[in-house]
């Protein structure tokens, strides 16, 4: 194994370690949306609020749950609001 | 080669760091806030987290590595008593339970060594943590003969040691992350 992989391996028993004692910054809709989100920032600058619903990650996600999980995905930075006059347009972002 | 002289650089420099935090600054906490403690054992004895974490890395590679890290802690800490059948026997203890409890799980069927193609499984490697600090307990106050209130000492120090370890190395890497 090399240092990298070692180093690789600490980090996977360390996510290990936050699902289990609930450390995780992000609930399983926060990144389920974030993940989303990503994807299909791939394509575009800017993901719009029902590419995002459509996504096969969220889909099985309910309306008001979706949009509290994406003011708080706003509100962690996660996600800003695109500047256009158009809203439902969303710039992903890296986590910080 | 280069691998073998960068696993024992980095664990024996991890026991080193994580045994002089313990000693240094954590003992002398423990000593102000519980002075009435009467026993001379740490409460949080950082460097079990780094035997089990090495060991569950390294294999048996990890009694190689953590063999300088450990001889100069005991050196650090007892001198030229480093050499004493019971010092020596506390070394070959601290070093080698650890690795010795994953290869007997692996044996059993319970292979928990690190793949790539696997999740590993945080809980448990704290219970190897668990049973090893057990173990690790009884051995080493049979070759010092210590009163038996130590084992209990012993046992929380290492226990504690190793879910903090975990829990600083955890956000030692979210914070590098977030700083990448």
């Amino acid at each position: 194994m090399t240092e990298i992989s070692k180093l690789a391996e600490l980090r996977k028993l360390m996510q290990s370690m936050e699902r289990t004692l609930g450390l995780e910054e992000l609930s399983p809709v926060e990144r389920d949306i974030y993940y989303a989100a990503e994807e299909l920032s791939k394509d575009q600058q800017e993901v719009r609020t029902f590419g995002l619903i459509e996504h096969t990650l969220v889909e099985s996600v309910s309306r008001p749950t979706f949009f509290r999980a994406l003011k708080s995905l706003v509100q962690k930075g996660y996600l800003s609001q695109s500047g256009n006059a158009n809203r439902g347009r969303y710039i992903v972002h890296a986590p910080r | 080669m280069n691998r073998w002289v960068s696993d024992t650089f980095y664990a024996s420099l991890a026991y080193v760091v994580a045994s002089l935090l313990t000693f240094e600054v954590l003992m002398p906490l423990q000593n102000m806030f519980f002075p009435q403690y009467p026993s001379h054992a740490s409460l949080l004895f950082l460097p079990h987290g780094v035997r089990v974490l090495a060991a569950w890395l390294l294999g048996w590679r990890a009694i190689f590595a953590l063999l300088p890290g450990v001889f100069l802690v005991f050196a650090l800490i007892g001198g030229w008593d480093v050499f004493q059948t019971s010092r020596l026997l506390a070394i070959a203890i601290a070093v080698t339970t650890v690795p010795a409890v994953f290869y007997i799980c692996k044996w059993v069927g319970w292979d928990l060594f690190p793949k790539p193609d696997r999740r590993p499984c945080w809980a448990c490697v704290m219970g190897v943590g668990v049973v090893t600090s057990v173990l690790v307990a009884i051995l080493t106050n049979m070759a010092f003969d210590s009163a038996p209130e130590e084992y209990i000492a012993y046992l929380i120090g290492d226990i504690s040691g190793l879910f903090f370890l975990m829990l600083g190395l955890y956000y030692a890497f979210r914070l590098t992350e977030r700083r990448a």
